[in-house]
């Protein structure tokens, strides 16, 4: 029985499981009230991720771009970026935070976005908008490095670097630092949080992206955090980030610059890790664990306990996603008592052979095992198709949709994007309901696959 | 001046001739936005890159292809899976998709040796498929691999595969179009001529211009094929990329979107003389008067078949087709696709669904676009060139259509000031081609407009008044209030099947034997 961590012997990509960081970043940005990010690139690097949103959210989000042509490219591309602030600033009168986000041209070319906007600060902030609060500040996200886990991760670290202001009195707040999660995720975050009486500042408040159709046509899909929201990070109680990879850096600056007391992980996915985010909130505010809390996890495990030896027990899982949500989910699935035989995760970390999660996982493995960082979904699929891999179940986004539908696997869909499945975004993977949403969704997915299939489809008779 | 100055863009003077309204009288003398220039920094564009334009919309589709993309990985990720562009071998340029991976190293030190590994590891993976585009990226463009020369060193060293290569990196235009007009020019360049196809009929096409969006493609050759026709190449859906190397032997070059492939069909024509012929596929007039042109650009036989085509097809679905129109009279459309469709529907629509366009706008058509278009137009229409977030609102705001004709993430605008909208990029439930597939655009129609779930969201109930008599409310509910039962004839609402388009293939079609070509004679 082994565990193997390794990375993907392909030098190429075949069917990519992650995108570039600047969609990170965008990801980030549309978190924040009275933001707008211009994207410095062409203009394709926005118009799909904008889709890419879309698709996975059923809403739009404004995102500029500095439309960068041919000419630009060529000779240089700041004056696009200082005609995209002027121009959205002036056309959006509501937009206070515009940062400015590299792709992989605007980097290869070269252009100082630290310059452009010192010029503009000094010049158009300072005579066309002196009235006006606004913020310009660059996140570098070139394509060619990391993915949309790095770029959000950079650029939530821009956004905290960038506002958090120390003051002489502590806010008596805890950060949350999210990391790339869904509303549903958010509302289920701040539910533990409103049980355990504590003020957070949510990075970010995302509940709006599930947003109404109001009668008064009103509503807009938009993040609510609040430049003072962020201001006031520096002056907390104490910072969780839930996502290591996705915030551990905005965390660890808050940490060392301000002293702030921080604790990075556990990606609340499953019961044990949302116990260990609890007991970290109390430790961090000085708040018991509420009565409530043990009533809401005792009907989760209630759930889970009538599906885990009966219907999950050596059913074994392939896992694709982000690294913190894979590495949640197969730390859930050990224990439902699954095997999640392959974890995939798609881009390349030194720190992801290092993580003490999956050394854990290394270390108690029952059963062979991979890993496999700057993985493509190919490594899943060749291995089905062409490898002799069986599984039971897949866990993974919706890019992935070919394989379970060639392969006739039944599988839950879980990370981002979801486009083909409906409202998947507003249901919480983390926290108790979280498990009990997940493990129920892993139930019935494959009491539909044995009703599909007629595999002792009479087991379900008498559940 | 007919231009039209939008509240949201008073103080963009570069702006200021990009939205024109056909006043009365007016015809496109006076009435033409300007086209396909530099976008506005920081407008909130709906438009796309080149690199998109070329290896989307106009590449992928090819079917037989392992699509590859030069650079890092989310070029490739992110355009993958937004369009349904199917085939008829089980999708596999759906399916699968390639990027080299482009990583910091590669920026500094060339990248070359691994675009190499990457096709030969990519041929590997799928020994069945010997055939590649290579579409190069923002990044591979600035660090200036030479990709052509890499493509030339695998086709010597794995005898049997052939590779295309594709220079339109994103930047490399002012949207979309920029990659069309590049990946037209590549292909004759590069890949026309060097297949030489098996005739099998006296009458041969190339269908361009057409990328099977949920089959409409497999839709129209059905029509050619059952007219005699054979179609040597679909430029590119569902085509086959042998095929189209041999698009020179074709008798004529059928096109459709003009916008993304008329490029090729002029090339072909000073290469090989090869005669060029727009149509439109969509709408009854339309397609049967195209059916026609090209019926009768090959002989008598063939104008006999697409006449009992015709007749067949327009006794069969026009009674469904008007039941719609009916109720469809009057109403408020935008018709905001990304290129073509606001010529080739314009004015069909209007005549026969007995909708009002309103406004038409282009992400990334010419001025050409826009002339073809507008002629097309009512008075009164609203034209807008590469419209943004915001003019887009205050269109809908001012003209307050009953539906928007756009793509996904612009109908989700629509949809929360409570205007539904229908995909025209990849259909709501296409095919839209064909007779039967434009009945099929005329009840989407109808379902959006008359969604009784629409129905409700205007309804506050905090405030109004509302109906707390019945528990539902049917689209015929909402369409034809009052009307008795007897008198809705709902009988002739869609009867078509979910799939129309699956039927299609496998089919057998007699061709009219081909004449021996004079230079074959010895």
């Amino acid at each position: 029985m082994s565990c193997e961590i390794k990375s993907k012997k392909r030098a190429g990509i075949i069917n990519p499981m992650v995108t570039c960081q600047p969609a990170g970043a965008q990801y980030a940005s549309i978190g924040i009230e009275d933001c707008t990010a211009i994207v410095h690139g062409g203009q394709g690097c926005v118009m799909f991720v904008r889709l890419l949103f879309s698709q996975h959210l059923n809403e739009n989000f404004d995102i500029a771009s500095s439309s960068l042509h041919e000419d630009a490219a060529v000779l240089g591309a700041v004056h696009r970026v200082e005609g995209a602030v002027d121009v959205l600033l002036e056309r959006y009168p509501h937009v206070k935070v515009v940062p400015i986000i590299t792709t992989c041209s605007t980097e290869i070319i070269g252009d100082d976005v630290e310059g452009v906007i010192r010029k503009l600060k000094k010049g158009l902030l300072a005579t066309k908008y002196a009235d006006r609060e606004v913020h310009l500040l660059p996140v570098h996200t070139p394509s060619f490095k990391g993915s949309q886990t790095s770029g959000y991760d950079a650029a939530v670290t821009a956004f905290v670097k960038h506002f958090a202001t120390k003051t002489d009195e502590c806010n008596g707040k805890l950060n949350l630092i999210t990391g790339w999660v869904d509303p549903g995720d958010v509302a289920e975050l701040k539910h533990l949080l409103k049980m355990m009486d504590v003020d957070a500042t949510v990075l970010f408040e995302i509940e709006n992206f599930d947003s109404p159709l109001m009668p008064d046509k009103s509503a807009v899909s938009h993040g609510t955090t609040t430049i003072e929201d962020m201001q006031g990070t520096a002056n907390a109680i104490g910072t969780i980030a839930l996502n290591k990879y996705e915030g551990g850096k905005a965390a660890e600056y808050l940490r060392d610059k301000f002293e702030i007391p921080t604790i990075i992980g556990p990606t609340p996915i499953g019961i044990r890790n949302t116990d260990t985010f609890l007991k970290n909130v109390s430790k961090l505010t000085g708040k018991p664990i509420p009565e409530s809390l043990v009533r809401e996890r005792g009907k989760a495990i209630d759930a889970l306990q009538d599906l885990a030896h009966m219907f999950f027990a050596d059913k074994k899982v392939a896992i694709y996603g982000h690294p913190d949500l894979a590495i949640g989910l197969a730390e859930f699935c050990l224990d439902l008592s699954m095997k999640p035989v392959l974890l995939l995760i798609g881009d390349e970390n030194p720190n992801y052979a290092k993580d003490p999660r999956l050394l854990a996982i290394k270390e108690h493995a029952e059963f062979d095992m991979e890993v496999i960082t700057n993985a493509d979904l190919w490594e899943l699929e060749d291995r089905i198709k062409n490898k002799g891999l069986e599984v039971d179940l897949i866990l993974g986004h919706s890019k992935g949709r070919y394989i379970p539908v060639d392969n006739n696997i039944p599988m839950v869909r879980v990370g981002f994007p979801v486009y083909d499945r409906a409202g998947y975004y507003r249901h919480p993977k983390v926290g108790y309901n979280g498990a009990v949403w997940l493990a129920e969704e892993m139930a019935n997915v494959l009491f539909t696959d044995m009703e599909y299939k007629k595999d002792r489809e009479w087991i379900l008779a008498m559940w | 001046m007919p231009y039209h100055t939008f509240e949201c863009s008073k103080m963009l003077p570069d702006r200021e001739k990009h939205a024109v309204i056909k006043g009365p009288g007016e015809d496109i003398t006076s009435a033409l936005p300007l086209g396909n220039l530099n976008t506005v920094p920081g407008t909130i564009t709906e438009r796309g890159c080149a690199y998109c334009g070329a290896k989307h919309v106009i590449g992928t589709p090819m079917k037989d292809v392992i699509h590859m993309s030069h650079g890092p990985m989310g070029c490739t990720y992110d355009t993958w899976q937004t369009k349904r562009y199917i085939s008829d071998n089980d999708n596999y340029q759906l399916k699968y998709t390639f990027a080299t991976d482009m990583k910091e190293k590669h920026v500094v030190f060339g990248a070359e040796k691994m675009l190499k590994q990457n096709i030969h590891e990519a041929f590997d993976a799928f020994p069945n498929i010997n055939r590649m585009t290579l579409y190069q990226t923002c990044a591979s463009a600035l660090i200036g691999d030479d990709m052509d020369a890499i493509a030339k060193q695998v086709m010597k060293e794995r005898p049997g595969v052939d590779i295309f290569v594709c220079n339109a990196p994103g930047f490399g235009g002012t949207s979309q179009t920029g990659g069309h007009h590049k990946i037209n020019i590549a292909w004759i360049n590069n890949k026309v001529g060097t297949v030489e196809p098996v005739i099998k009929s006296k009458y041969t096409i190339n269908y361009v211009g057409d990328y099977n969006i949920q089959g409409d493609c497999e839709i129209m050759t059905d029509f050619f094929n059952r007219m005699g026709i054979q179609v040597i190449s679909m430029f590119t859906g569902n085509g086959s990329y042998d095929d189209l190397r041999a698009m020179h032997r074709a008798d004529l070059n059928v096109l459709e979107c003009a916008r993304s492939a008329e490029y090729i069909c002029n090339e072909l024509r000073v290469r090989y003389g090869t005669p060029r012929l727009d149509i439109d596929g969509f709408g009854f007039d339309l397609l049967a008067e195209s059916l026609m042109k090209v019926a009768m650009f090959f002989g008598d036989d063939c104008v006999e078949k697409a006449k009992a085509i015709i007749d067949e097809e327009v006794a069969r679905w026009k009674p469904e087709l008007d039941w719609y129109a009916k109720r469809l009279k009057g109403k408020k459309i935008c018709l905001w696709p990304g290129g073509s469709k606001l010529w080739h529907w314009a004015h069909v629509i209007e005549e026969e669904m007995g909708v009002k366009v309103v406004s038409v706008y282009s992400k990334f058509g010419h001025q050409g676009d826009f002339e073809k278009g507008i002629a097309r137009c009512s008075e009164g229409a609203l034209a807008i060139d590469d419209p943004n977030e915001l003019e887009a609102l205050e269109a809908m705001k001012m003209l307050k259509p009953d539906c928007i004709l756009t793509g996904m993430r612009p109908g989700e605008v629509a949809k929360k000031i409570g205007i539904p909208y229908l995909n025209i990029h990849a259909y709501h439930n296409g095919p839209y081609k064909g007779f039967e597939g434009w009945v099929r655009l005329a009840r989407d129609l109808y379902n959006a407009i008359y969604s009784p779930v629409m129905n409700l969201a205007a309804i506050d109930i905090s405030k109004d008044d509302f109906d707390t008599d019945t528990g539902f409310k049917t689209r015929t509910m909402l369409s034809d209030p009052g009307v008795p039962r007897e008198e809705l004839h709902t009988e002739n609402m869609y009867t078509g099947k979910m799939d129309i388009v699956t039927p299609l293939r496998g089919k057998k079609y007699d061709f009219p034997a081909p004449e021996p070509k004079a230079d074959a004679v010895v």
